[in-house]
């Protein structure tokens, strides 16, 4: 500390750590914290205690639906009394014109899309008949909402006691959700291997080149694509992948099937094709640490082993590959991180037509359902899985934190 | 065991325009402790190399024993390599590094840990098998690296100047160990060196090499008494050198006119008159001349400079305008008086003359 400022003099020093805090602080913590609050508070959404709110509100209104055609039943009763046939001409609207003036105003004010429409009575009845009907309901309905009041304020304060910190969005989590987060994660391992698969002979490739222009021609051929947008290479692969893409078009020049009768391969309907594209994307993050790792290997131990009689294979699994260990946890780590949390690649490639990712299950809960904290709680899942995935890759690999940092 | 003979014939090594080696001829004997001694970038390297199977010549044919190894692997011939930085295998325990080579041939564990051990006991490492290369001294990891290039018995062990990042007592040591090991094992040794005092402490013959050629194959002590070439007199222990002309040749010895004067000395090439000739004197052959007619060459000299070495004392001193270098064996106080002129000299005997030639300094 005291070393900083004499190195940077107490302003620079000043500002360096308030830039820091406020990092540390505001992009760290901050949203940390909040995801870890929102995952543990459940809001409740339909479920029973709104069913039967609804169910209450429902009677209520059938209620006050029932009292309107009793009140213009009642009056039709009365005209008739007083005026004779001409019933309906004129006087209050009955519900069951809905073209009669102020019936429209009356009902579109009482009764909701979904509910009982009023006079549906058959209208054939006669009027006395059809009172004696409606109070029947009526009273009904009126024995009913006693228990159904109690039953939804019980529900309600049930449901208020509940809010606050539980574990409720992760036991109330589907088993289809759950599903799709134990394959994603198996998913995310998978890349994670075949990208090894993939990188290491690359890497190794590169570090035991000698000539400096080799390696400088072969690192720029790996750097060049991620000098474009993230989403172009994403389209990029779906372009080549579609099922009138490139890949099915050269299928079709080479006569393997014919893209006029409709034939194709639904490359991107498959996991297979959301892989492809994730390798190709994380492919430095999973080469730039081996190849760093194995570049520091003295070759001579190489040509000693070799010396000594060891076969290809022996010399990397008994020499390289140990070596090259925190480079391979490093990249291992990155790719799995990266691979598990990605959302535009499942999101771009076939989206619908490839079993869900995880990381498109949050995405909706954010962004289409709204539900920020069932999305919070998926969301720290996946961050408690990635660590665990950490800490047991370096304790697999026996590699500390210092190691990795290097 | 018993060391194979290795044979080079017509053997060269081209790395583009550049010649590493030139064709050459070299038989290495069956069992000898053979150094290859020459400056940096002489080629010795990349004749281990080739040896050890890592570079292909590009011409010629090796043979080790009774097989032609030109076209095998490193990993398929005969022969183990130590490397200048030994290329221990850091992350494995001392015993599963000399066991290497034992578990490429598919030998069972315990097998190959009683191998380890016993090869650990012959290189003086007894208990350090379950340590770690970098738990060890730099000795110990020398020693370790020998155990392991013997564990695969090879019939020819190859040394790229193991000891030179070793400090000078313990290499003193590690030379008599090495020397040890090989008459105790009876394997071809082939070292290399560009540090004289090695080559010629160890070695049953020794080749010089210079920019790619071998200049003399020779047992040490016709390598230091009588070098074949000026670049093999001056790299191999240090000579003044007069150069000049034949002027006389005469039952073997040839006498030769410097601007130092006129000197006679072994005519070791055959030289004739005319011919332009260097002449060597070692300086411990030079003595202090007064009073001494029967020395066959004088000549008066400078003293510019005494260093106190030790056992002998360093005197540096000019003569027609060229320096020259006498040891002076450090008894009574002789040597600590000397002073102004001298009258210096040396036998015939202990004079060789040359055709002149490339130096090792220039």
């Amino acid at each position: 500390m005291s070393n900083l400022t004499r190195t940077y003099g107490p302003f620079l020093t000043g500002l360096v750590l308030l830039l820091t805090g406020v990092w540390i602080i505001a992009l760290i913590i901050l949203p940390q914290v909040n995801l870890i609050d929102r995952a543990f508070v459940y809001v409740p959404r339909g479920g029973e205690a709104q069913q039967a709110a609804l169910e209450l509100e429902r009677a209520q209104q059938r209620i006050a639906t029932i009292d309107f055609d009793i009140r213009a039943t009642e009056k039709e009763i009365a005209q008739a009394a007083s005026g004779g046939g001409s019933a309906g001409a004129g006087g209050a609207p009955s519900p069951s014109n809905p073209f009669a003036p102020g019936a429209k105003i009356g009902s579109s004010n009482v009764v909701r899309p979904g509910m009982p429409t009023p006079g549906l009575a058959p209208p054939a009845a006669p009027p006395e008949q059809r009172l004696k009907t409606l109070e029947t309901e009526r009273a009904e309905l009126q024995g009913q909402l006693g228990g159904l009041k109690e039953r939804a304020d019980r529900l309600k304060a049930e449901q208020q006691a509940a809010t606050g910190y539980s574990l409720r969005n992760f036991t109330t989590m589907s088993g289809l959700h759950w599903r799709i987060f134990g394959m994603t994660l198996v998913y995310s391992f998978s890349v994670t291997v075949l990208c090894f698969l993939v990188c290491y002979p690359i890497a190794y490739a590169v570090a035991q080149t000698r000539s400096p222009e080799r390696v400088a021609l072969l690192m720029l051929g790996l750097v060049i694509p991620y000098a474009i947008n993230e989403l172009l290479r994403i389209f990029a692969w779906v372009m080549i992948l579609a099922n009138r893409g490139i890949l099915n078009q050269l299928l079709d020049t080479l006569g393997i099937l014919d893209l006029a009768q409709g034939e194709a391969v639904h490359w991107v309907a498959s996991n297979g094709a959301v892989f492809c594209v994730m390798i190709y994307a994380y492919i430095l993050f999973m080469v730039f640490p081996i190849y760093n790792t194995i570049e520091t290997l003295d070759r001579n131990q190489i040509e000693a082993a070799r010396d000594l009689g060891a076969s290809t294979w022996r010399i990397h699994w008994r020499v390289v590959l140990p070596h090259a260990k925190p480079g391979i946890a490093v990249g291992s780590i990155m790719t799995f991180m990266l691979s598990a949390g990605s959302i535009s690649v499942p999101g771009l490639v076939g989206p619908g037509l490839h079993p869900d990712w995880f990381s498109q299950i949050i995405y909706r809960n954010y962004f289409e359902a709204g539900n920020w904290n069932i999305g919070s709680a998926q969301a720290l899942l996946l961050l408690v899985a990635c660590t665990l995935f950490i800490l047991a890759v370096m304790s697999l690999f026996r590699v500390s934190v210092r190691e990795i940092a290097r | 065991m018993q060391g194979n003979e290795v044979a080079l014939q017509d053997v060269s090594m081209r790395f583009g325009d550049f010649v590493a080696v030139h064709p050459t001829d070299l038989t290495i004997r069956g069992g000898e402790f053979f150094s290859i001694l020459g400056p940096s970038g002489c080629g010795k390297t990349t004749i281990l190399r080739m040896i050890s199977g890592f570079l292909r010549p590009s011409t010629g044919r090796i043979r080790i024993g009774d097989g032609d190894v030109t076209d095998l692997g490193p990993n398929r011939r005969p022969t183990a390599l130590i490397f200048q930085n030994l290329a221990l295998f850091p992350l494995m325990t001392v015993w599963e590094n000399v066991a290497f080579g034992l578990e490429a041939r598919g030998v069972p564990k315990a097998e190959r840990r009683r191998r380890a051990e016993e090869l650990l006991e012959l290189v003086a490492l007894p208990g350090q098998a379950d340590k770690m290369p970098a738990a060890l001294s730099g000795g110990q990891r020398q020693r370790v690296a020998v155990a392991r290039a013997l564990a695969v018995e090879p019939a020819v062990l190859l040394l790229d100047e193991p000891l030179s990042a070793l400090d000078l007592k313990l290499r003193q040591h590690m030379r008599a160990e090495l020397k040890a090991i090989q008459r105790k094992t009876g394997i071809t040794f082939v070292y290399i060196t560009h540090d004289q005092g090695e080559a010629l402490t160890m070695s049953d013959r020794v080749a010089v090499m210079n920019q790619g050629r071998i200049e003399q194959v020779a047992a040490t002590e016709a390598i230091y008494n009588r070098p074949a070439t000026p670049f093999v007199a001056t790299f191999v222990g240090e000579h003044n050198v007069f150069r000049g002309r034949v002027v006389g040749v005469a039952n073997g010895h040839a006498r030769v006119e410097t601007p130092a004067g006129r000197f006679v000395g072994v005519n070791a090439d055959g030289l004739a008159e005319h011919d332009e000739a260097m002449l060597f004197v070692r300086p411990e052959r030079i003595a202090l001349a007064e009073g001494h007619p029967e020395i066959d060459n004088q000549l008066d000299a400078e003293v510019e400079r005494r260093d106190l070495e030790g056992p002998f004392v360093n005197v540096f001193l000019r003569a027609g305008g060229r320096p020259v270098v006498m040891h002076l064996t450090n008894v009574g106080d002789a040597a600590g008086r000397l002073d102004g002129r001298q009258r210096i000299g040396f036998a015939a005997e202990d004079a060789l003359v040359l055709r002149a030639g490339q130096l090792a300094s220039e």
